[in-house]
């Protein structure tokens, strides 16, 4: 077997990609189509060529945190391999490709079939992003039986608890919260309440990732945001790009504007990343990422759970909020019982993470034992891939 | 002469007032466009790809010559493996119906109450529109609130 290893974490929106010898790259999980440019559809990582990207139109392969729309994925997948992007020969090497937790038998089945099939990978791996990221912290932290996994992306946040390394399925809890509902919900605020921006799903995602934070204390930022300019520390303006001068926006503190446009942003910066914590701001009736936590710590096991407080990694892209990690630290303390103590991991980049466990795992003297290859495909089939993928 | 009454009691039946069926309406649409990937229409919709313009679906032959297996196009896959979200999730339901699945990960409600906010500005609120239930918090948002968004694009 060889010494490298192809590993695709295959987020929602982002896939992250690369061998296990190198470094994974970030590449947009859809095409896109922008106004300024008719002829042409940009696909993943082509997007960096496009001039103009405002009324940027997606169109992505995944519906809700699932593989929908398989023609878009299949021209990803296509990119993702060509020189263009991170070219690999993967009858050569094993393919490590993650999938969501409770994902769909077809989907399954429909995954396994491309990559063998269309591919013609050597051995495939089919796991949770989640799974590799519980393998990443217990390899760094060689000692823990337990951890539980808060992984917050793109369609939706997990909360996972592992034990052993392995998931306690009755234990996992979703919330249908994820960085698509935040930056629509921006939009539709801001269009609301300023300028309209219905269009502009690419320019505000950007906006909510450079001015949103975590508040620590909610109703004390909102008596705050209240203030006048002079006193305000919370309003900021976000000036836009107009991809002549600017390519990207930036925050500054507000001033009377001269010929920039810019949006201001007061209550919006810490009420977004809020609806993670109170999902019944925006109506839906869930818990939020804390109470989520603690809930799902009491489904497992009573042993456990000082295991579980003790190792919580947040992971996905929502982890990058300023805040966010002391918050959660806040809120679970203060639900939990005073005997258990509590300790929260915030990886450097929550976001490669997962790929990274995934970089770890195919060094593993096990690793072999854990995928399916072609040959075993050929002979036993997706029977097989069931019984050796847990997702 | 006339007995004394509240203006605002007076007003009051005369005022159009959501049930609780058209709120639920509204709401469940106001979560369905926090789905949406787009708001706006295809911008290529009304292009007509000329002949000349490679469409992407098209793969040049990136993995050399001599290959015996063709590779199928990204349309074969889309017509095999076509299902919806929805259709997933029912064939899970029957062919998986005990927990842990799909339906069953979904977190409960939490057993914090609602908290409210101004639709308009975003602060906490107090109020609430009498027609249509959203919330308001003083005087100067409800106007805004009753020129713009009460009883409009009511579904």
């Amino acid at each position: 077997m060889s010494s490298v290893t192809y590993i695709l974490d295959n987020g929602g929106y982002m896939a992250k990609v690369g061998l296990s010898s190198d470094t994974p790259k970030l590449v947009p999980n859809c095409i896109m189509k922008a106004k300024s440019e008719r002829r042409r559809p940009f696909v993943g990582k082509q997007i960096d060529e496009c001039r103009d990207a405002s009324g940027l139109f997606y169109i992505l392969p995944f519906q809700k945190g699932y593989l929908i729309n398989w023609d878009i994925q299949k021209t990803v997948w296509d990119y993702i391999l060509s020189k263009e992007c991170c070219p690999a020969n993967l009858s050569q090497m094993p393919t490590i490709v993650t999938e969501p937790l409770f994902n769909f038998p077809s989907i399954q089945e429909a995954m396994t079939e491309i990559f063998f099939e269309e591919y013609e990978c050597q051995s495939l791996l089919r796991i949770n992003a989640t799974g590799l990221s519980c393998y990443n912290y217990r390899h760094k932290n060689p000692n823990t039986k337990c951890c539980l996994i808060v992984d917050s992306g793109y369609s939706y946040t997990h909360v996972v608890p592992y034990v052993n390394g392995v998931k306690i399925k009755e234990a996992i809890r979703r919330i249908d919260v994820g960085g698509k509902l935040l930056t629509n919900h921006l939009k539709e605020i801001i269009s609301y309440r300023q300028l309209h921006v219905m269009d502009e799903t690419y320019v505000v995602n950007q906006a909510k990732e450079d001015s949103c934070f975590v508040s620590q204390d909610f109703y004390k930022d909102m008596e705050e945001a209240k203030l006048n300019l002079e006193n305000n520390t919370i309003a900021r303006d976000y000036v836009l790009p107009d991809y002549t001068t600017l390519r990207r926006g930036f925050l500054r503190k507000p001033e009377v504007s001269g010929e920039q446009q810019t949006l201001r942003l007061n209550n919006e910066r810490f009420a977004i990343p809020e609806i993670l914590f109170h999902p019944s701001d925006v109506g839906i009736q869930q818990m939020g990422i804390p109470e989520a936590i603690v809930n799902s710590v009491k489904a497992c096991n009573e042993e456990t759970w000082p295991h579980l407080y003790m190792n919580i990694v947040l992971t996905g892209g929502n982890a990058k909020f300023p805040g966010y990690k002391d918050r959660i630290l806040k809120e679970v303390r203060s639900l939990c019982s005073s005997e258990f103590i509590v300790n929260i991991t915030l990886p450097d980049d929550p976001i490669t993470y997962a790929w990274e466990g995934g970089k770890a795992i195919s060094k593993d003297p096990v690793f072999s034992n854990m995928v399916v290859t072609r040959e075993e495909y050929e002979e036993e089939g997706q029977a097989l891939c069931y019984e050796r993928f847990d997702v | 002469m006339a007995a004394r009454e509240s203006g605002r009691i007076k007003d009051a039946n005369q005022k159009r007032v959501l049930d609780d069926a058209a709120r639920k309406r509204r709401q469940r649409k106001a979560l369905e466009a926090l789905e949406e990937d787009n708001f706006h229409d295809d911008p290529h919709a009304d292009l007509v790809m000329s002949k000349k313009v490679p469409k992407f679906q098209e793969t040049l032959d990136s993995r050399g010559v001599g290959r015996k297996k063709k590779t199928k196009s990204a349309e074969y896959y889309k017509q095999r493996f076509r299902k919806t979200f929805s259709q997933l999730v029912e064939e899970d339901h029957n062919y998986n119906p005990t927990p842990p699945n799909y339906m069953s990960a979904q977190s409960q409600p939490s057993q914090f109450p609602d908290r409210h906010f101004c639709t308009v500005c975003g602060f906490p609120s107090n109020y609430t529109c009498i027609p249509c239930g959203a919330r308001y918090c003083c005087i100067k948002c409800l106007g805004t609130h009753l020129d713009t968004r009460c009883l409009k694009w009511t579904a």
